[in-house]
């Protein structure tokens, strides 16, 4: 057997050292020049100036002005009402699916049902709610036959965020639907078998069996319904409310895409963004941390 | 992370000035942004400003890209940003482009033998420099049903000279046809601007009106207050049609008014929601226009209205001469009567005849003449988008003529 000489056994030494970073480099480069480096350029934009003062330092002017801005605190007001309305865009997929799960009368034709709304454009999504909830539309005048008075779906600042999270929860659970029934795929049904043996009701099947197996499927529902109603509600608020009434149903990507594109405020919106880019890490390493922990429970 | 924030920090993500003119025998193109070149209507005005320009420049192209209006301002701003895009480029009159005007070309030395031919320059302009040539003028006529009027029993050649008898006549109407006085659409905020203008002069005296326009503008002047009064009480008594917060201005409103829905609407002179759009629904004597009523003694009405649409050069254009003469093919007299003719657009020549097309074109044409520019147009967007969040709050009766007044004042004194 031949022993290599000290200087072939160095360079390969170093070969290997150094093979990791070569091979990682491509990714690496490519996270950094199409990702990281426009979000440098972005925030360093952010504290710059708008119309005159284009290109001129202005510290932290943008964020003081983002801060007494009433219609950005609305805003990430409104975040948090998302956040808060999460746990019911969780539960009512959760619920169907179970229905499904458990085969009500009928539940193939609900399964496929369900899902529709799912592949439309939010853009026709939005179209067909604001001929539904139109002050003199079908809706209300079906309220209106059963003796309730109209109701301002749209035009009602105290509503109408309401209305348009129930419609992105009706246009967005056949998703999530999807992944409970894929959860409920890896149930035991044996479990449920001995629950219903030993006489328990449906709700306390729902509650001690179907839950607690289905933790995960649960937590992973949570996160991407938070990303979902975080991030893909701009089309059917644009189409729907442009905002309105009274500001009252701005998230920040609408803020952001409002005053970059008509109010020409590309510096403020770029630190709308960074501030949103803030709030979205934030959310995701709770997330991660959540996901993590019930991980390891398993 | 953090240090590339930092190492960023103290750089600059500005746009970079292109170099000025050179190589202009080179360029053999043009390229022109817009939202109108794409639709039918406008195909034949596009067509004859294209032959007009070619029999000047034979060797030059000229590409007409249409974007989606919805997205032409967002469009453009990454353009001004990156400083490069079309040679020439469609703009609203009013603050769209003069918030946009440090990426313009001046015009006046290649537009002066426009100048009387064209009316509207004032939306185009800022600081007494001309960015844009006008080529439709945009306004607020205020058109009413004369068959609800027939209806109704009153006399629909002689609609109300005053607020009150507006409103009697109103009062009228709504009990023999059960349509409301005003179709109003503020869901995007956008109605309170066609009130202000359309009724602006029935209220302001001239020299107040002329003090507006001019920016003297006080917010706190009886009439003023007047004007934002009379639109709250047209919401509270009832006048505009239900739900006018969720009303979409340039969709359902009109369509509220065609269908008979209401009785009058502060509706447009060009592009769309104007007697031509009407037609569809309401034969053209059915449409009467009116003068704003008169609320306060002392006001004379005009007919709001300034340059509507207008072509405007970029500065960063290689061919600024090309480039102009082009915008002076779109406004040429030839161009002009296609696009009238074509979209019943009230265009800027005042040297067309429109007297062929109704009673409701011969009253807004007549009123050009001793026209004033409307009073929203004078306001910043900032100033308007606070303006239309205040209007629905005024009509949902969450905060006070007073209050709403001192919030605009404020907005309107920074700019």
């Amino acid at each position: 057997m031949r022993i290599a000489g000290p200087s072939s056994s160095a360079r390969k030494a170093r070969a290997e050292r150094l093979a990791p970073y070569v091979l990682v480099a491509p990714a690496v480069l490519i996270i950094v020049a199409l990702r990281l480096w426009p979000l440098a350029l972005g925030v360093n934009f952010s504290f710059t100036g708008d119309g005159e003062l284009n290109g001129t330092p202005v510290g932290l002017g943008n964020y003081l002005e983002l801060a007494g801005d009433p219609l950005f605190h609305i805003s990430l007001r409104n975040v948090g009402l998302l956040v808060l309305l999460l746990p019911l865009a969780v539960a009512i997929p959760g619920l169907l699916a179970t229905f499904i799960y458990l085969r009500v009368p009928g539940h193939r034709v609900y399964r496929s049902v369900y899902f529709f709304p799912a592949v439309l454009s939010p853009v026709i999504v939005g179209a067909i709610f604001n001929l539904m909830l139109g002050y003199d539309g079908p809706l209300n005048s079906l309220l209106g036959s059963i003796g309730a008075g109209p109701v301002d779906w749209l035009g009602d600042p105290g509503i109408a965020m309401f209305t348009v999270v129930g419609v992105h929860v009706w246009a967005t659970f056949g998703m999530a639907l999807v992944v409970f029934l894929a959860g409920f795929s890896t149930l035991d049904s044996s479990l449920l078998d001995a629950a219903r043996v030993d006489g328990a009701s449906l709700r306390q099947s729902i509650w001690h069996v179907i839950i607690p197996s289905l933790t995960r499927t649960i937590q992973f529902v949570f996160v991407t319904t938070m990303i979902g109603m975080l991030t893909s509600m701009f089309g059917l608020l644009f189409v729907m409310t442009s905002g309105g009434p009274e500001g009252a149903t701005y998230l920040p990507e609408y803020y952001i895409w409002h005053q970059q594109g008509q109010m020409n405020r590309p510096a403020l919106a770029s630190a709308a963004s960074t501030v949103l880019f803030v709030v979205m890490l934030v959310v995701g390493l709770l997330q991660i941390t959540l996901l993590r922990r019930a991980g390891r429970q398993d | 992370m953090v240090a590339a924030l930092a190492v960023a920090g103290c750089g600059s993500a500005t746009r970079t000035e292109s170099p000025p003119g050179q190589a202009q025998q080179k360029q053999q193109k043009l390229v022109v942004w817009d939202w109108k070149s794409g639709e039918p209507v406008a195909a034949a005005y596009i067509e004859q400003a294209k032959a007009d320009f070619a029999k000047r420049h034979p060797g030059v192209t000229v590409e007409f890209v249409a974007q989606p209006f919805d997205q032409y301002y967002t469009l453009l701003g990454t353009a001004i940003q990156a400083g490069k895009g079309p040679d020439v480029m469609l703009f609203n009159g009013g603050g769209q482009i003069r918030d946009r005007a440090d990426a313009l070309l001046s015009l006046d030395q290649y537009l002066a033998q426009d100048k009387s031919r064209l009316a509207g320059w004032d939306a185009f302009s800022k600081d007494g420099k001309v960015y844009a040539a006008p080529v439709t003028l945009q306004g607020h006529p205020i058109y009413y049903n004369k068959a609800l009027y027939e209806q109704a029993g009153l006399d629909p050649a002689a609609p109300p000279k005053t607020w009150s008898e507006f409103v009697s006549g109103c009062a009228a109407i709504k009990k023999a046809t059960g349509a409301a006085c005003f179709a109003l659409g503020n869901k995007e905020g956008f109605g309170i601007q066609f009130f202000l203008s359309g009724l602006g002069s029935g209220v302001l005296t001239p020299q107040e009106y002329d003090d507006w326009i001019a920016g003297k503008r006080d917010w706190t002047s009886p009439g003023v207050k007047r004007i934002f009064e009379l639109w709250k009480d047209a919401g509270d008594k009832g006048l505009n049609n239900d739900g006018a917060n969720s009303t979409a201005m340039f969709t359902d409103v009109f369509r509220v008014f065609e269908t008979g829905k209401a009785a009058h609407i502060i509706g447009l002179m060009s592009d769309i929601g104007h007697w031509n759009d009407f037609k569809e629904f309401l034969p053209p004597d059915k449409i009467g226009v009116m003068q704003a009523p008169v609320v306060t003694d002392g006001a004379t009405p005009s007919l709001p209205y300034d340059g509507g649409i207008g072509y405007a050069v970029a500065k960063w254009t290689k061919a600024p001469d090309l480039a102009a003469d082009l915008v002076r093919s779109l406004t040429s007299t030839g161009a002009l009567t296609a696009f009238y003719g074509k979209a019943g657009a009230i265009v800027s020549d005042t040297t067309i005849d429109v007297s062929q097309a109704g009673p409701a074109v011969a009253t807004i044409a007549s009123g050009i003449k001793s026209g004033k520019p409307a009073l929203h147009v004078a306001l910043s967007s900032k100033t308007l988008d606070l303006m239309g969040r205040l209007s629905q709050q005024l009509l949902s009766g969450s905060t006070t003529v007073d209050k709403a007044l001192e919030q605009l004042a404020a907005s309107d004194r920074k700019g």
